[in-house]
């Protein structure tokens, strides 16, 4: 009987250098993200980047739970419960922008947020049914909480999102501006992918969750250059064609940062790599 | 808005949810051993096929909505189209399975297939759980298809012309909804299944239950939403 040497050098420490630590919990990244997505989606008058940087910790959440539930097995694939976060989304901003108009002061829509608690309640009850003995029994860890947040999280996007774009919550003009020139669809697409293509591309054994998210703020920093192009066609910016090109370039500069650092992590924590001489090695 | 219309969109849309709900335990979806030709179905999760299927339906739907106000029309016109895009995905898959990797369709959960009472169990290559779309399962999609199809123009019908939304609107709502259902009878499901024939559609009632109160609450907020804007789309 021979001992295989390998099994003493498994224990290496980990690569330093490449994490991206943050915030630290999944608790603390919803609470904040939650917090600073709702505030910024009330004020529609704030620059398109500052509601970019809004929508890139509401996906990031989103990402996060898709990845928490996800994990455990859904059985239908990862895809599934991100576009149930986007098909909750659109119903909840349906709701937000119903209610916009009660309660607005000048720039400022705090009633759109009756969506996101409204999707809140939707998500649990169904996260309720899905989770039950009685009824369909996925036996998932808190899938009750994963699926609220999902709702919020989905609602929270597709209004920061429709706030991008037309500069306010007004139904008139989210009805002109989104609905009618088709972007609605393509929104729902880039948030079904924000959320869940990371999970879906990283998972298996050796799937870290700092790596993962790397990929969820790579796939927003390309949302936001698509959403500033999109503005800079539709010009309904009230600070001009400058807020559609900041947020092209911020979008930009976020998808070069992350997506060097995401390669960089992928190509250092795996075993080997064997180029195919398409993509060229960042070493 | 009158309390009549109100009932008759929350009806609509949970009839649509319900029959979406119906729809996906009747799909073949095969899921990843599908891809590799080692279970019956179409290569892919059911929310995919259930989404490809709407969205056909949704647009020839809407075609037919633009110059008729019949709901009969509507919907069947929309179930058709989903219907169109199952039959040919199906086939397709068939073509491929059988002329690209040479095996032949064979179900994975009966022996003798219900409706042709051909033998299934001889065919079927030993630790596989089936290949392809057999006979029982592609007429179980074409039922499925349709199902799903008439769901969403049903809820698309509802949202355009009761609730007076616009057409892109309403058609990414309808969409929505359905999704919603769609995932819950996903789950339900648990990855794959073969259609009606299958021991998993037993577990119908607990996904229509779900479905039921899930497309309930979205159908209240779709109402309270169009009442409170009040035909200002």
């Amino acid at each position: 009987m021979t001992v295989t040497p390998a099994v003493i050098e498994e224990e290496e420490p980990t690569k330093k250098g490449l994490s991206f630590k943050f915030p630290p919990e999944e608790t603390e990244m919803g609470l904040i993200a939650g917090i600073i997505g709702a505030v910024i989606v009330i004020f529609t008058g704030l620059p398109a980047v500052i509601k970019g940087v809004g929508l890139l910790l509401v996906l990031l959440w989103g990402m996060d739970s898709v990845r928490k539930t996800s994990k455990y097995g859904l059985g239908t694939g990862v895809p599934s419960i991100g576009v149930l976060a986007t098909g909750y989304g659109v119903v909840g901003a349906l709701m937000g922008l119903a209610v916009a108009e009660y309660g607005r002061v000048g720039q400022l829509y705090p009633a759109v947020l009756v969506g996101v608690i409204v999707m809140g309640a939707i998500g649990l009850v169904s996260g309720i049914f899905a989770n039950g003995e009685k009824f369909i029994a996925m036996k998932i860890p808190r899938l009750e909480r994963a699926m609220m947040e999902l709702g919020m999280a989905g609602t929270l996007a597709i209004l920061l999102e429709c706030s991008i774009l037309t500069g306010s919550l007004s139904f008139a003009a989210v009805v002109d501006n989104v609905m009618t020139t088709g972007l609605i669809a393509l929104l729902f697409i880039f948030n079904c992918f924000a959320m869940l293509h990371p999970y879906n591309a990283c998972l298996g054994p050796d799937e870290r969750r700092e790596r993962t998210r790397m990929c969820a703020v790579e796939i927003s920093g390309l949302i936001c250059v698509l959403l500033g192009l999109a503005m800079i066609g539709l010009g309904t910016s009230p600070y001009g064609i400058l807020d559609g090109v900041s947020l092209v370039v911020f979008g930009a500069i976020v998808w070069v940062v992350f997506f060097r650092m995401f390669i960089k992590a992928c190509m250092d924590e795996c075993y080997a790599t064997v180029g195919t001489g398409l993509i060229k090695t960042i070493e | 808005m009158e309390p009549v219309m109100m009932i008759l969109i929350v009806g609509c849309v949970v009839i649509g949810g319900l029959l979406a709900s119906l729809g996906a335990h009747l799909l073949p979806v095969g899921g990843a051993p599908a891809a590799m030709g080692t279970a019956t179905g179409i290569a892919t999760g059911t929310v995919q096929i259930m989404l490809g299927a709407v969205m056909t339906g949704l647009f020839t739907a809407a075609s037919v909505a633009t110059f008729t106000d019949s709901l009969l029309l509507v919907s069947l016109s929309g179930a058709v189209g989903a219907t169109v895009m199952m039959c040919v995905v199906m086939f397709m898959a068939n073509i491929v399975y059988a002329f690209g990797c040479g095996i032949v369709p064979i179900s994975g959960r009966v022996d003798v297939d219900p409706i042709t009472k051909e033998p299934q169990a001889p065919y079927r290559t030993p630790q596989t759980d089936g290949h392809g779309v057999p006979n029982v399962v592609y007429v179980s999609g074409a039922i499925g298809g349709f199902l799903a199809g008439f769901a969403g123009a049903l809820m698309y019908y509802a949202l355009l012309n009761y609730a007076h939304f616009s057409a892109g609107l309403a058609a990414i709502v309808a969409l929505s909804i359905f999704v919603a259902n769609a995932i819950l009878a996903a789950y339900n499901i648990r990855g794959t299944i073969e259609g009606f024939h299958d021991p998993k559609f037993k577990r119908l009632p607990k996904a229509l239950i779900s479905s039921f109160a899930v497309s309930l609450l979205c159908g209240i907020v779709v109402v309270l939403a169009a009442t409170i804007l009040g035909g200002a789309l």
